[in-house]
């Protein structure tokens, strides 16, 4: 299919190209990851200016040829989160985040509910930026990426025992089983702890906004649990959600 | 198609930047075409500057002697650094001829997704330079790309250099819109941060 594509955007990467261009990956709400190139954005006068800078949210045309790189020819700024620009550990939190998702995400399927995420994920950055509401959190990262299970179809078991139903004595996880498990089906899980297991609860029920606080032992486990189910059953590997 | 010597030749042009396999072949057959003097310069000229060039002991710009013309210089102020990612960073500053300091060249900018973390950059030297006593340093001018990863950079060194050497004032380039360039053209981010920056005239 070749001519022009207009959809919103958020620009998840760039990449050096050549003399004055980039290859961005940005992440749209109905084709999914794709990756296109703009043309001499690297000079001053470049009449992109910085809107193609990753973590803007822009309005895009886009030109389809036979190449699967489309060419930018047009964008438009929605937000460009500029608070979120001026705070060391925001940018850090905003490029985990996208990373998850390109990892995650990296066909063109249409998941409008992961791009509106992703803005919001931004926008929480941006609001709490350089201030003592920070969400740049090892917390917030960990419930962007619950958040990001459940859309992906591989959120953990976590209301019962993932291998045979028991609702109680929940004390390991095992991410080959995909949630919690009893104490009778712990052989190949690891230990979680009921702070842990709360958290994973807790962020998967609550906003974004609102991520249950819980200390960095439970986080590490939370951590450890996202990470598992991920590899086990997406066969992805998440980079470390927080700089630590 | 070529014989066996200039289809190597156009294969070792094609892997310079900006440098098609179109673009090669005419710069091969250019290359064929000069005299056997201008050939054999460029030959040298590229084996010279492979073995003579490393980096400054001091600042890591590019350098035939252990420094570089710029930290040799006694004639520039050794208070004042500025620091760059790359050593082509370092050519469009000095012809602004506004800066008479000496520099630091990282080597990159921070970019953990991407793996570069603060040990693969020349940030602990940028320290270590900083609060030698032997040179004090009055101003540190962060002169990274104003892409978010030279932001991140700029940020992490301007926290740490404020913990580790309060003293030392720290500035960050400034940010806005291009001389010549349109404000219709401007994106927000640059035209809001002109706007922080304005100043009084």
């Amino acid at each position: 299919m070749t001519g022009a594509l207009k959809t919103e955007a958020v620009v998840i990467r760039s990449l050096r190209y050549g003399e004055a261009d980039r290859i961005l990956h940005l992440y749209t709400p109905h084709r999914g990851r794709i990756a296109a190139i703009a043309k001499g954005v690297r000079r001053s006068k470049s009449r992109f200016g910085g809107r193609l800078e990753p973590y803007f949210r822009l309005h895009m045309v886009l030109y389809q040829g036979r190449s699967e790189l489309l060419t930018v020819t047009s964008a438009d700024t929605i937000t460009g989160y500029p608070r979120l620009r001026e705070d060391g550990a925001a940018i850090d939190s905003a490029a985990r985040a996208c990373d998850a998702v390109a990892r995650m995400f990296e066909t063109a399927d249409p998941h409008p509910g992961v791009f509106a995420l992703l803005c919001n994920e931004l926008a929480l950055l941006d609001a709490g930026a350089g201030g003592p509401r920070t969400h740049a959190t090892h917390a917030n990262q960990l419930a962007f990426r619950l958040k990001l299970l459940l859309a992906a179809g591989l959120a953990p078991q976590l209301a019962g025992c993932a291998s045979c139903g028991e609702a109680d004595h929940l004390v390991a996880f095992s991410g080959a089983a995909g949630g919690v498990v009893c104490s009778a089906c712990e052989a190949g899980g690891f230990a979680l702890g009921e702070a842990a297991h709360a958290f994973m609860t807790g962020a998967l029920g609550r906003a974004l906004a609102d991520v249950p606080e819980a200390d960095e032992l439970a986080l590490r486990q939370a951590e450890r649990a996202i990470s598992e189910t991920v590899e086990h059953h997406g066969h992805i590997r998440l980079r470390a959600a927080s700089a630590r | 198609m070529y014989a066996p010597p200039i289809q190597r030749l156009i294969t070792e042009l094609g892997k310079l930047p900006g440098v098609g396999a179109r673009t090669a072949q005419r710069l091969a057959m250019h290359i064929l075409r000069a005299s056997p003097q201008d050939a054999a310069a460029l030959a040298e000229a590229i084996r010279e500057v492979k073995e003579r060039i490393g980096l400054c002991e001091v600042c890591f710009n590019f350098a035939d002697e252990p420094r570089c013309r710029i930290c040799a210089d006694e004639r520039r102020d050794a208070g004042v650094i500025c620091v760059v990612e790359e050593a082509g960073d370092v050519i469009p500053v000095e012809r602004t001829h506004e800066f008479r300091g000496r520099y630091h060249v990282l080597g990159g900018a921070l970019s953990p997704i991407d793996g570069v973390d603060p040990g693969d950059l020349k940030i602990g030297e940028l320290y270590r330079r900083v609060s030698d006593p032997a040179e004090p340093i009055r101003e540190v001018v962060l002169a990274t790309n104003s892409t978010t990863t030279g932001e991140a950079t700029a940020l992490h060194i301007a926290d740490t250099l404020r913990e580790r050497s309060p003293d030392v004032v720290v500035t960050r380039l400034a940010s806005g819109l291009p001389v010549g360039g349109d404000l219709e053209y401007a994106d927000e981010v640059t035209l809001g941060k002109a706007f922080a920056g304005r100043r009084r005239l």
